[in-house]
């Protein structure tokens, strides 16, 4: 089929671009899910008054699906909150919130983990709770959850491309305006499908790389 | 600012049209329950190729769960619902569309395919050799161990990490008001046409789900909790 | 007594990759005898039991049950043809194993372990697998436990619920893979005594064991395993109290006290 070549190959400026905006909102994302689920995590363990609100908000993010919780964030936020003032960020906005409550838990699992003899060893060292913290727990933390933060890497990827029907130029709507013009739709859609595909299986082809590195050098199991 | 606040929490507007969302809820139940006995048989299929003694069906099977649990939900959706049917169009040379409904079951059946796949698989691996060992030391045959002797503790351990498949899968049912199925955010979408409030619809949405997915996490955590303890005793 | 031997192995080869386990072992079991099988660990025991119902097709070699081979039948022209699974797996029928990690079917309970393969390979009826499945469970003094899982039972229970797993079956012979190699000392006693009780109403069996005070009293013939090979056989109180070898000589000195 030369339509591949017309429709795909000679189209691939507007592709390309739409995949870029998809790895720029995916990057903000991911960077915001392991900030908010992050503090969550810490908030939800160490500050005792907050602990419910926490907990709550952990829950909510997870337990909205996605689809409901961008349409909420794109349309009902700016009006209440004054933000997200633009779609694009009301794009990053929803996936990283969505993440971090997942992200959250991941945290809460790996630092439930460290052996408290750990901790022990540490403060019998003289360490301080914020030393032992940052230098003994986090790290043990980092490595071990490093697959399953990969992992949720990879479901932004794929959720991002909800992110089209609020009008956010990403790979998904760029092949749906490819198609509205030239009302071809198998090559294109085709095309765009194996992309996400390919891209999602390199990042989980590299997370599981990176896990056994992990595994390989510091004997942790993988979660 | 709080006056949007208070709007978008005023849920009278959400509770007037109640019959309509919950219709639309109801969808997706039944969405949700046609994809899953997809996912499950076709899973299930997928997992037997995988470990089959014959490299063609292992690679098959390996390229099905690749291929469909590295797929993002709504590309999948929107190729099964517009390309799939051009292409069998193409096969027996006549006009095929699909209804909504169908593509939205075969799309979410066949992703999630991918993931149970994969679970079903561990837990295939998991099985002790020496129960197969005893089994065919009996002579049973090799169909009588999958089903009496595999399967069946397969889906003791599997069962906790199952049910999550399944929320998420309800959850991702949400999607299928961009095919036009008239699910809960399909209706919502209407109203919203109509009366031009999206503040309290979406927040009600949002709501409605969360306590659902809340609630149904919540039970699957708690079972879960003790039917580890049960098999693993 | 017949002519043909309950069990002939003939000229048994096994190797796995470059390792040759198994050497050319050959003997009979003769209806109703017990034959223990002694060696050192990696003399080949396991797989030469694992080899008499094709668990491990050996290499070469052929085992023969009450005449007939099992990995191989010749056919109206008189053509040797390899056997088909679902005729091998007819054959297994014959044959009980006892394995050393006991492998019962943990999601069964023990009655539902002993009657599955009586209801689903014999094609019995229910109800006569449970009556002659109670009976085996009873003959090995474990029919109180019917309705337990094996999750819930001691090591010699549940090892006592896999013998009266494969008596179900009513086989001619009764194999037992180092039945009480995984069982804590005190445990042991309990499946040898039930072992025993088997070898006195006339049990064909073939024993791999480390336990020689069975093998001595209880077995009417010995083989010694030694890389692969049988390196001497002969009536316990030949192999026990008169050893040929200078190999076996050493090996039974590891276990007098």
């Amino acid at each position: 089929m030369g339509n591949w070549e017309r429709l795909v190959w000679n189209q691939r400026d507007v592709l390309l671009a739409g995949l870029g905006v998809t790895i720029e909102v995916c990057a903000i994302a991911f960077a915001a899910a392991i900030l908010g689920g992050l503090l969550l995590c810490l908030t939800r363990l160490y500050v005792a008054p907050l602990r419910p609100v926490a907990i709550f908000l952990i829950e909510f993010f997870r337990d909205t699906p996605i689809f409901v919780q961008l349409m909420w964030v794109a349309y009902v936020w700016p009006e209440v909150f004054g933000f997200p003032n633009t779609f694009f960020n009301a794009g990053w906005l929803a996936l990283g919130l969505q993440s971090s409550g997942y992200l959250a838990e991941t945290f809460r699992a790996g630092i439930e983990a460290v052996p408290p003899g750990q901790r022990d060893a540490a403060f019998s060292a003289g360490m301080s709770q914020t030393q032992t913290f940052s230098r003994i727990v986090m790290p043990q933390v980092v490595l071990s959850s490093a697959p399953s933060i990969v992992n949720q890497f990879t479901v932004i990827v794929k959720s991002s491309t909800l992110i089209s029907v609020i009008t956010v130029p990403d790979l998904m709507s760029q092949s749906q305006k490819l198609v509205n013009v030239w009302y071809e739709p198998i090559e294109i859609l085709t095309a765009t499908a194996a992309l996400y595909i390919a891209f999602v299986f390199l990042i989980s082809l590299a997370g599981k790389y990176l896990a056994d590195r992990l595994r390989h050098r510091y004997g942790l199991a993988a979660s | 600012m709080s006056d949007a606040l208070k709007q978008s929490l005023d849920l009278s507007m959400f509770w007037e049209y109640r019959a309509i969302l919950l219709q639309g809820l109801i969808f997706n139940a039944l969405v949700f329950l046609c994809a899953a006995s997809v996912a499950l048989s076709v899973g299930l299929g997928a997992a037997l190729m995988r470990i089959n003694r014959f490299w063609p069906m292992r690679w098959i099977g390996t390229l099905h769960v690749e291929v469909f649990r590295n797929a993002p939900d709504y590309i999948m959706l929107v190729w099964v619902h517009f390309v799939l049917p051009l292409l069998i169009g193409m096969l027996i040379r006549r006009r095929v569309e699909f209804h909504p409904f169908v593509s939205a079951v075969i799309a979410l059946g066949f992703v999630y395919s991918g993931y149970f796949a994969e679970a079903f698989r561990a837990g295939i691996q998991a099985i002790p050799q020496g129960n197969l060992d005893a089994g065919r030391a009996f002579g049973m045959s090799e169909r009588l161990i999958l089903w009496r002797i595999t399967l069946p503790q397969v889906v003791r351990r599997m069962l906790p990490e199952a049910l999550n498949l399944f929320i998420s899968m309800f959850k991702a049912t949400t999607i299928v008001s961009l095919i036009a199925v008239p699910d809960l955010m399909y209706n919502v979408s209407m109203v919203i046409a109509q009366e031009m409030r999206p503040l309290p619809l979406y927040t009600g949405a949002a709501l409605t789900y969360f306590l659902i997915i809340f609630l149904l996490s919540v039970g699957v955590r708690h079972f879960s909790e003790r039917w580890r303890r049960k098999i693993l005793a | 007594m017949s002519d043909v031997p309950s069990i002939r192995i003939a000229d048994i080869h096994k190797s796995f990759g470059p390792l040759e386990v198994l050497r050319g072992v050959s003997f009979d079991v003769h209806r109703g005898a017990v034959v223990s099988v002694i060696g050192a660990s990696g003399s080949g025991k396991s797989t030469l039991l694992r080899c008499v119902n094709h668990l491990e097709p050996p290499d070469s070699g052929e085992i023969y049950i009450d005449g007939e081979p099992l990995g191989s039948r010749v056919d109206a022209r008189g053509q040797r043809k390899p056997r088909s699974l679902a005729e091998i797996n007819a054959m297994r029928r014959e044959l009980g194993v006892v394995f050393q990690q006991f492998n019962l079917w943990p999601h069964m309970t023990v009655l539902g372990n002993v009657i599955e393969a009586p209801i689903r390979v014999r094609k019995l009826p229910r109800k006569e697998a449970i009556a002659y499945g109670e009976e085996c469970l009873r003959r090995v003094k474990l029919i109180d436990k019917a309705g337990e899982y094996p999750a819930r039972l001691s090591g010699g229970q549940q090892q006592r619920a896999a013998i009266a797993r494969a008596l179900a079956m009513r086989p001619k012979a009764m194999l037992f893979d180092e039945a009480t190699s995984s069982l804590d000392p005190e445990l042991k006693d309990e499946v040898l005594g039930v072992m025993r009780e088997l070898a006195a109403d006339g049990t064909t069996m073939i024993v791999v064991t480390h336990e020689m005070s069975f093998a001595r009293e209880v077995s009417d013939r010995v083989i010694f395993l030694h890389e692969g090979r049988i390196e001497e056989e002969g009536p316990p109180a030949d192999i026990f109290g008169a050893p040929k070898s200078e190999r076996l000589r050493q090996f039974l000195s590891k276990y007098r006290k």
